[in-house]
């Protein structure tokens, strides 16, 4: 295949600045393919009922309360960030470390990152009771607060993030440009981790956040929950036929996953136990940790530490880590674990308040879920109709000559493609 | 916490009393010091880098810097983030640098102060907080871990009460949290709130560690009779509230509604500037602590026992 695949005036192929959108793709779409559109449509329309509702009664339909300040959108914040880090980590490591067996997934990882940021953005907008207020972060900045940090630096990334995939698509700049974004972009991502954790860990107030490992254990988390859903969404393109990728891309990512993996489960277990030793172990500290272990917050906490475990040990053999289900079972169980770590750090953080009053557990409310559920679909819907119309296939610099012959059109059908470039 | 009377110069520092341990506080301290050596070289920024934060007040606790603790309170107890206009529904600030003493002895926990602070903040009687919340302890040590907020009504004279509520902090760490400079201190010390620009983020919440700070999740609701004009009510819907030290009383001269209201007169609220103040006398005469003062907010309310 060739770029002309992608940039040839084909029906339905729509120029827009510099980029062909692929309409066309949409006509020839399965009806699968467009019953799962219709139901995140569906999706869609309850989060913006959702909002609405939250937007007309106030924060009353939360399940928030004074006790958990920060709910479910705090969580989401949170985990999108950092899902959105694997996507520049793979895309980086092409340029900055040579790592040429990525380069396929670029597009698609540089595109998964913004979308998500963007989604993380959408929860903290429609958390506010008055979302137009946002404009005094930009008027009247407070140096001293993290949230200023962390609220820029998810903008910016979401910013470099898209003109990122116009540059990788349009080929503007060549090789040259696309390196140097690198440059920015990276950093840029290690300073957007740092500054959420910061949002978490800056805060003496709150015993169970106020460690320093915090910031690296948002890092290794955010890199290794992003790298695991790069590797699903990248089996789901190449299943849909809008890419196509060699076995041993899987196994470096399968790889990078497990590494990054045991960096996050140490880290985790080098704060429980100086949380808990004797010789270091404070009061206020300790009750609000073994909450993960005897209280409802376990039922969210033990199976990060059961899910995470198991997933590195899927990994870990080398015999088997390049299998598919290997890999795509770890990842999985990798995706669950970091959200219901991140979940569990934020609720057990408030669960006990600094007057030492203990609130039963945070369970966010139907208005909050669909809220959730409307920007994760909106995220989904994103990906899915980009993976139709974006030239998101990487056209040169591959390596794998033998895989990328005879692969069907990006708009082609998804059973053609599957039968085509599924091993 | 500590002995009031003349700590010889350089003498260990008076071993806290039971409850609070500040050793480990002294240890970061002493480091402190020492890096503050190695940094500047001299003597002066030795002794400037041992704050004694933990001495009452008294006019015989000189630190071994050589400075009043108390003077250094007041000093830093000024405007922060303070936009320069004052707060519409009260007076400008003063010279005043208001502060109060909690008499825990004296406290019954008849949560008279709590009422009282209710009605005469407009605090929307379903919206499910109160500025100020009293917590029941053990006799036997100040932990909060273990206290109890909603006791049976009346209290009980077997256990201790200590009523919580915003310390109206020297270095408030709500201050410094907020992303829009929505809260501010005034340059008498009051920490206050602009309703019209909160966005709601409740950062703020999250940065007390005094819990004092509250959020509107409904819109405050009030029987129309005992709405107090002098105080915003409706404005409050959807954003962050707390105990202003009752600002639209005390620059007029009043004292708060919970000093008032106190029947045991537990609560002395005043001006630190004014060295014939109650506060200033309490602090000049009694052995007082702060809560979490190992914090470092420089709390604004010290409690006497």
């Amino acid at each position: 295949m060739t770029v002309t695949d992608v940039s040839a005036p084909r029906p339905g192929v729509k120029r827009f600045i510099g980029v062909d959108f692929d309409f066309g793709a949409l006509k020839n779409a399965s009806p699968r393919y467009w019953a799962f559109v219709s139901l995140l449509g569906v999706l869609l329309m309850l989060g913006g009922t959702a909002w609405a509702n939250a937007l007309a009664h106030g924060g009353v339909v939360m399940a928030m309360r004074d006790n958990y300040p920060w709910g479910l959108w705090f969580t989401n914040y949170m985990y999108y960030v950092g899902l959105a880090a694997g996507g520049l980590v793979v895309y980086a490591s092409v340029h900055l470390f040579g790592a040429e067996q990525f380069r396929p997934l670029a597009r698609i990882a540089v595109l998964q990152a913004g979308v998500l940021v963007m989604m993380a953005l959408l929860g903290i907008v429609t958390d506010m009771e008055r979302p137009w207020r946002a404009v005094w972060m930009l008027l009247t900045p407070n140096p001293t607060s993290p949230f200023i940090y962390t609220g820029s630096a998810a903008n910016l990334y979401m910013i470099i993030c898209f003109v990122d995939l116009w540059i990788l698509i349009t080929g503007k700049g060549g090789e040259k440009l696309a390196h140097r974004m690198t440059l920015i972009a990276l950093p840029l991502a290690i300073y957007l981790h740092t500054t959420t954790a910061f949002v978490l860990s800056m805060n003496k107030s709150r015993e169970m956040w106020h460690s320093a490992v915090m910031v690296p254990i948002f890092l290794t988390s955010a890199t290794a929950s992003g790298v695991a859903l790069l590797l699903i969404s990248a089996y789901i393109l190449r299943r849909l036929g809008v890419v196509e990728l060699t076995a041993s891309m899987f196994r470096s990512l399968s790889t990078l996953l497990a590494t990054v993996m045991i960096i996050d489960l140490f880290l985790l277990l080098v704060e429980i136990l100086s949380v808990f030793w004797p010789t270091s172990a404070m009061p206020g500290h300790t009750v609000r940790l073994a909450l993960f272990f005897n209280s409802p917050y376990a039922w969210a906490f033990i199976p990060v530490l059961v899910l995470g475990i198991g997933a590195f040990s899927l990994l870990a053999p080398r015999g088997t880590r390049h299998l598919p289900a290997i890999q795509i079972t770890a990842s999985s169980m990798y995706v669950v674990a970091v959200f219901l770590k991140r979940y569990s750090l934020m609720a057990m953080g408030f669960a006990i308040n600094p007057l030492g009053q203990y609130t039963p557990p945070y369970l966010p409310s139907a208005v909050e879920i669909f809220l959730a559920l409307g920007i994760l679909a909106l995220g989904l819907l994103i990906m899915t109709v980009a993976s139709k119309v974006l030239p998101l296939r990487m056209p040169a610099h591959d390596p794998h000559e033998g895989h990328s012959h005879g692969v069907a059109e990006p708009a082609a059908e998804p059973a053609l493609a599957s039968g085509v470039v599924a091993p | 916490m500590s002995k009031n009377k003349k700590p010889a110069r350089g003498s260990t520092p008076p071993a806290p009393e039971k409850g609070y341990t500040l050793s480990r506080r002294r240890f970061l301290e002493g480091l402190g010091g020492a890096a503050g050596v190695l940094a500047a070289g001299t003597i002066p920024a030795f002794a400037s880098t041992l704050p004694n934060t933990t001495e009452s007040g008294t006019e015989s606790s000189v630190a071994p810097g050589g400075e009043n603790v108390l003077e250094r309170i007041i000093e830093e107890d000024g405007a922060i983030n303070y936009p320069g206009k004052p707060v519409y529904y009260a007076d400008p600030a003063g010279k005043e640098k208001w502060a109060m003493v909690i008499d825990v002895k004296a406290c019954i926990g008849c949560r008279r102060c709590v009422y009282a602070c209710v009605k005469e903040n407009n605090i929307g009687r379903d919206s499910g907080f109160t500025y100020i919340q009293v917590l029941e302890m053990e006799p036997g040590s100040v932990d909060v871990e273990s206290s109890v907020l909603d006791y049976g009504e009346g209290g009980d004279p077997d256990k201790w009460y200590m009523p919580v509520q915003c310390m109206q902090c020297a270095k408030p760490t709500c201050v410094y949290g907020c992303p829009v400079k929505a809260t501010w201190k005034e340059p008498d010390g009051i920490v206050v709130i602009d309703y019209d620009k909160c966005i709601a983020c409740r950062n703020c919440m999250v940065t007390c560690p005094y819990f004092a700070r509250h959020f509107n999740w409904t819109e405050p609701s009030i029987p129309a009779n005992e709405v107090n004009p002098k105080v915003p009510y409706k404005e409050k819907a959807g954003v962050v509230e707390k105990c202003t030290f009752c600002i639209q009383r005390t620059r007029n001269g009043a004292t708060t509604a919970c000093t008032e209201a106190c029947p045991v007169g537990a609560r002395k609220f005043g001006d630190l500037n004014d060295p014939e103040s109650d506060v200033s006398i309490l602090l000049k005469t009694r052995r007082v602590f702060r809560f979490k003062e190992e914090l470092g907010n420089e709390p604004m309310i010290w409690y006497v026992g």
